[in-house]
């Protein structure tokens, strides 16, 4: 999902970067009301474990494997989908500038399919779900699952308005594939969340303490 | 990823010329360069763009004194993915062509064509070309030091001071993930072997995760209270003294960067082609 220098025409990668920030200045006005001397550390914590959690390979199919996003997962945590994009702005940031996985060019679409999509897709789904159905797993499962595909299928949107990958074929690909792991997404962000809200309840700022407690 | 993360701070903290160098001048170049390939059109000109830039990486990689091996071994890592997407790109037709010529038909009315593979073998140009400038910013760059060029440079001190934070537990989450890595290897769990039921290797999988994520959480816990011990207070930010770039580091700078938009621009404005 990281897509990398040259995949998109510089224009086009000079209009994401402007769109994200905006979202990034608005994740930075969270980062100064919200991010206290009890949260940064949290906050740092939590960008260095999506950082890892991205470099665990999940078996897919066929011998292809996969990463998580961990946009959800920040999300809810964090109980901001402003908190998904400063931590994966933080994340895209090192991934592309260390280990170029990822691009300088095109690090705008990619915060936005896995910062802003992902954070906000999947901190809505979350709460919107917990209000309908009071289930935290049932909850965090479809808000991980869809804040894995979504940003997928943006990307694969992007490629195509790059002219690097046809839109049909590219939105099967990567629906299919991102779908499956997705379903793994969901899976092992509900089994974080479940131990978080476990072993340290008081670190989860959602619907999802009470939840669990409930 | 994270395997990697110990040899490049090892590659970091070598002895160069590159080495040495202000961590800006080198984020400014690196960027420059890329953003130079990029803004190239998805046209042959690119072949004789890269070969001058490649050049110039090369150039500076020598200077690194860093091993041809280190390099090649950190492109190939990145490489594979993406490609393959390169490779892809020889069967499909794309919005940069109008007329196509089919070199070879396959089954299932799958097509070579021959604008399709120049435009693979451009991607492919740019993206190597792009990814080696990373290379060598990060192999010649402590983290430590990128940060502090990226805050002197007008990266906002809330990023700059979690990030500060994230690139010291990632070293932290390196260890674990050795450790964790090595456990499994000791239990002989490979998540790939597919004679071990799916949902247990899931199952193992999400263990370790959750273990991670806990662990860091202590982690967090314990750096919170020393910082509280050393007197961290909300309003703290990293602190980061002011370093003017010295003479020879502006004369660098300012030649690459001549150099970086002379190139495309002349090769542009002559139509000179070294292919």
């Amino acid at each position: 999902m990281h897509i990398p220098d040259s995949f998109i025409p510089i224009w086009q990668g000079a209009i994401y970067w402007i769109i994200v920030l905006v979202f990034i200045t608005l994740a930075l006005k969270w980062a100064k009301d919200e991010m206290n001397e009890e949260k940064l550390p949290l906050v740092a914590v939590l960008a260095a474990g999506i950082f890892a959690l991205q470099s665990f390979n999940l078996p897919v199919s066929m011998g292809t494997s996969g990463h998580l996003v961990g946009g959800a997962l920040a999300a809810i945590i964090l109980g901001s989908p402003f908190a998904a994009v400063f931590i994966l702005a933080m994340v895209l940031i090192v991934q592309g500038v260390l280990f170029g996985d990822g691009g300088i060019t095109v690090m705008g679409a990619n915060i936005i399919n896995m910062g802003v999509i992902g954070g906000f897709v999947g901190f809505y789904t979350f709460k919107g779900l917990m209000g309908m159905t009071k289930s935290m797993p049932l909850s965090v499962f479809f808000a991980a699952w869809l804040a894995c595909l979504i940003p997928a299928l943006a990307a694969s949107l992007e490629l195509y308005l790059a002219g690097t990958f046809p839109l049909v074929e590219g939105m099967i690909a990567m629906g299919i594939y991102y779908a499956i792991i997705g379903v793994i997404e969901g899976i092992v962000t509900v089994g974080a969340i479940y131990l978080i809200t476990t072993a340290r309840p008081d670190l989860v700022d959602t619907g999802a303490k009470t939840a669990t407690g409930a | 990823m994270i395997e990697e993360l110990f040899q490049i701070e090892r590659d970091a903290y070598r002895n160069s010329a590159i080495h040495r160098l202000d961590a800006r001048v080198k984020i400014a170049i690196t960027f420059a360069a890329i953003i130079a390939l990029v803004a190239v059109p998805y046209s042959i000109m690119i072949y004789t763009v890269g070969a001058f830039f490649f050049a110039f990486f090369f150039l500076l990689w020598c200077c690194t004194r860093l091993s041809l091996v280190v390099y090649v071994k950190r492109l190939l890592s990145i490489v594979p993915l993406w490609g393959m997407i390169i490779f892809f790109q020889i069967f499909l037709k794309n919005k940069y062509y109008t007329d196509y010529h089919v070199v070879m038909s396959l089954p299932l009315g799958i097509s070579i064509y021959a604008e399709s593979i120049e435009f693979a073998f451009i991607l492919l140009v740019k993206f190597v070309i792009c990814i080696s400038f990373i290379i060598l910013l990060s192999s010649t760059t402590k983290m430590h030091d990128l940060l502090e060029g990226a805050a002197r440079m007008g990266l906002p001190p809330e990023f700059a001071l979690a990030l500060g934070m994230m690139i010291r537990y990632l070293f932290v989450f390196g260890y674990m993930y050795r450790k964790i890595n090595e456990t499994l290897k000791t239990k002989c769990f490979d998540a790939f072997d597919r004679h071990l039921p799916y949902r247990y290797r899931l199952r193992q999988l999400g263990y370790t995760i959750g273990t991670m994520f806990i662990r860091s959480y202590e982690v967090g816990e314990r750096v919170y209270t020393s910082m509280l011990c050393r007197g961290y207070g909300r309003e703290s930010y990293l602190f980061v003294a002011k370093k003017p770039l010295k003479t020879y580091e502006w004369a660098f700078l300012l030649i690459s960067l001549i150099f970086i938009v002379a190139v495309p621009v002349a090769v542009w404005l002559t139509a000179i082609s070294l292919f």
